[in-house]
Parts: C-alpha cells; structure tokens; sequence
C-alpha cells in the first residue's frame, strides 16, 4: 500500500524544505525573542504611553489568526505601504511579531514573578534600573522562563508550516509539489508528519526535563 | 526638637512634615526626625505604624507626598504640601544618594543566583565600577567582620536565616554607607538565630556606625540604642533616651505597646518555673 520510493527518490526536496523550515524557526524565535524582550519592558514600564504601547501589542498579535495576520502581511501590507515586500519578508515579519507578543508574555510574567525584594535590595544598592534588570532581575527571572520559552519555540517551529500558503518553500510547501507530480499524498504528508515528530519529540522531552530540573 | 540623644554631632539624616498616604490611607502624618551622626536610633511601634514606609522613605525606596528629607546636609527630597510642586532629585542623583545608605531587609533579599562573596561585592562592582581586586579584598573582610569568611563561595540558599542576614549585612556595610537602615533585620527569623544577628548590629554601633533600626527586639532597643522613636499610627508619640521612653513611659500608647510585652512574659513566667 505504501510505495516510500517517493520519499527516496526526493530526498533532496524534503532535505531542502526542512532546510527553509529550520531557517525560519531560528530566525523568526531571535527575531521574536528581541523584540517580545523590548515589548515586555514596555508593559513594565510606569509611563503610561510606552505601557499601554506594549499592551495593545500584545493582545492585538494574540487576537489575531496567524493565517489571517500572514496573509495580510504579504497581500495587504504592500498596497498598504505603496512598498514591495517580498514572501520572505513578509513571512519572517509576520512570524516574528506573532511570535514576540507570546514572548513577551512569557518574559513579562517571569520578570513579575520575581520577588519585589529583589529589586528593592538592587536598588537599595544604587543601582539604576537598567543595572538592577541586567545584574539582578534577568538571570534569575530568565532561568525560570527557560521551560515555557522553549515550549513557544516549538509552537514557533509548527507555525512556520503556514507559510507555505504564501509559498514559501518550506517543509510542508515541498510536500504539496512533490504529491502534485508523485500523486502519493498519503506517503509524502506522512514522511513530513514523522520529520516534525522526530525533532519535535526530543525537544519537548528536553523542555520538560528543564522543567523539572528548575524547580 | 529636644535634643535629647546621648551623642550629639551634625544631624547626617533630617526629616520634617513628612507626609506619606497609600491610597485613602495616610500612613505618615507629619513626621520630624533627626539623626545625628554615630547615633542608633530605635523604630519601635506596633506594625501598621508606619515605620518600615518612613525607613524606606529615607532612602526614596517610597516617594513621599511632602515634607522634606536631607541627608548628610544634601536635600534629597522637597515638597511643601498637597498640590504644590514637587522637587526632587534626579534619578541619577537619587541612585548616588542610596549607594551611600545601607539598607538590610527583613526578608534579607540576597541575590539567589551569586555566592555570599558575588553578593558582597556586587555593589561595588556594579554602582561603583570598582577593580574586583580590592572590593574582593574588602568584601572578604566584611564578611569575617560578620563572621562568615568560611561561606564565600556557598549559595545563599545553603545558609541558615542569620548566617543570611549577616551576609546582607555585610553587603551593605561594603558600599562603605553614611548610615545603615535596618527594617526588621530579625523578625524573620528563628528565635535561636535572632542573636548572632543582634551581635553583629551590636559591634557595628560600637564601632560608631550612624543606624536607623527597625525593630520589635525591646532589649537591643533598651541596651544598644541611643534613642528610641516610638510611631503610632503614623505620629511620633515619644522620642527620647530608651530608659526614659521604655521603662518610665509617660504616653499612654507606648505604656500600653510595653505592658503587652511584659503581659507576654507574664504568661511565660509559670511556664519557664515548670521547667
């Protein structure tokens, strides 16, 4: 029933699509990662313009269907800003702020879940906030947000199958070409299936371990 | 004011009119306080008093609403009543201002993820831009100064309550500060531990340390102090010599704050004679 020939024979295909996938999860989570870290300072800060700039970030991304966000990114977007913006582009931004906004929850809430005396021994001290966040706040808080970071790493490395609709040539994007000329969807759909589980699994497995190992 | 402290000398730490409200609660009315340099002055009041806003007042760890604070003849803080305008110093002069204000913590706050030596050093090293050679050579001196020379390298969370509160100790005293504040150095721990923790304070005043102390410990406040301030309900009711306010109290609050410690001994006495 299962012919894997066309697995084989198009090795180089899914190599390549995985390639692309691996590419966009690493730069999209950095990307996501920088800015979901400048977001998250913002909803802390005391002004109210930079906090609220933060807020309405944050639920604006966490609103909206990546798929709707993605498509908009590249079809509307362009018209919107009289601009050419190629699909990598467009992928990569659409990507990177979605994922920024879940980010920056992560770290917003890691950070808040710090003890207040910590801050206020950092203080107490002389620090400014900028030191106080540096020296104090961060390594500790980032150690507790290892887990949950990594497990929005992995929601970003299954998100970036979205992107074969804007045609990217990603993982899932070089599946659909290759059982449009093999006519074996059920073989190749699979393959992609177990080529996320197989990274995927380890990771959550690692993840979990982190977890436990921090508490 | 009446001058009543033991040892008199430039007032290093001045307080007037301070006001301070959370929210529809007005946790300091009006207070005036001055401390002279070298002297060790007692906080004692029942909790709600307002005690612990008015020590982290002085080093602007709470803004105040009005009043007035100088430190060391610097003022620090400015606001002559509601709805005026506010002067107060810059974040970078108020940063300046509490690296020479020591600070020691009920919950001892020590940073979790340094050593008890990283934990000394590193105000110096990161307010100050301090070489690590002396701060290190400092910062262990400190710590047998507390008595915790053989814990450098441990992790905070490996020491017992005191041992803790004698590093955070330690900490503050590297910054090398005008004056210490102290907010309940020992309410947070065990009975047995709360001694080794008073010895350290003890050698401190000794040495001529400026102190502002925090404290429901009526004995460090009637052996060590110079004075004692005793707040109640955001007033100062009695300020003045230990003997004078604790053992001969004129003011029915703090006659009352006593009695309940010595009720408290009273309900112990048959049982310490059983045993």
């Amino acid at each position: 029933m299962f012919d894997w020939s066309v697995i084989t024979q198009n090795v180089d295909l899914i190599l390549k699509g995985l390639a692309i996938t691996l590419y966009y999860t690493v730069v999209t989570t950095v990307l996501g990662l920088v800015i979901g870290l400048i977001v998250a300072l913002a909803q802390l800060a005391k002004i109210g313009v930079i906090h609220w700039s933060g807020r309405i970030f944050v639920e604006f991304f966490r609103n909206v269907p990546l798929l709707v966000w993605l498509l908009w990114s590249y079809y509307a977007l362009p018209i919107f800003l009289d601009l050419n913006i190629t699909k990598q582009l467009a992928g990569i931004l659409a990507l990177s702020l979605y994922g920024a906004a879940y980010y920056a929850e992560i770290l917003r809430a890691g950070i808040q879940s710090l003890d207040k005396g910590q801050s206020d021994a950092a203080r107490a001290l002389g620090m400014s906030t900028g030191q106080a966040m540096h020296r104090i706040i961060l390594p500790q808080a980032f150690r507790r947000m290892i887990p949950p970071l990594a497990g929005q790493t992995i929601i970003q490395m299954k998100n970036t199958t979205l992107l074969s609709v804007i045609t990217v040539p990603d993982l899932l994007y070089q599946a659909g070409y290759i059982s449009s000329f093999t006519y074996r969807p059920m073989e190749v759909y699979t393959a992609v299936g177990v080529v996320f589980l197989v990274i995927l699994i380890p990771s959550n497995y690692l993840a979990r371990k982190l977890e436990t190992h921090n508490s | 004011m009446n001058m009543t402290s033991k040892k008199e000398g430039q007032s290093l730490v001045s307080v007037r009119g301070l006001s301070k409200s959370f929210g529809a609660h007005q946790v300091l009315r009006n207070i005036d306080l001055d401390v002279h340099e070298g002297e060790v002055v007692a906080l004692l009041g029942s909790s709600g008093s307002g005690k612990t806003t008015l020590l982290r007042c002085i080093n602007l760890l709470e803004m105040p609403d009005y009043g007035e604070i100088e430190i060391a003849g610097n003022p620090i803080f400015k606001c002559s009543g509601e709805g005026q305008t506010r002067s107060s110093i810059s974040q970078k002069q108020v940063n300046a201002l509490r690296s020479r204000v020591g600070m020691v913590f009920q919950h001892f706050n020590l940073f979790p993820h340094m050593s008890v030596l990283g934990n000394v050093m590193e105000g110096p090293r990161t307010v100050l831009k301090e070489k690590p050679a002396e701060n290190r050579e400092r910062a262990l001196d400190y710590l047998a100064k507390v008595g915790m020379s053989d814990f450098a390298e441990r992790r905070p969370d490996r020491l017992s309550g005191g041992q803790k509160q004698r590093v955070s100790i330690a900490r503050a005293l590297n910054m090398r500060p005008k004056v210490m504040l102290f907010d309940e150095p020992t309410s947070a721990l065990d009975p047995e531990l709360v001694g080794e923790v008073l010895e350290t304070m003890m050698t401190l005043a000794k040495e001529g340390m400026t102190m502002i102390v925090v404290t429901h410990e009526l004995g460090f406040a009637l052996e060590v102090a110079d004075r004692v301030v005793f707040l109640n309900e955001g007033c100062v009711e009695a300020d003045g010599p230990p003997g004078d306010v604790l053992l001969h109290p004129e003011n029915e609050r703090v006659q009352s704050f006593v009695n309940r410690f010595h009720a408290t001994a009273e309900l112990m006495r048959p049982l310490l004679q059983e045993s």
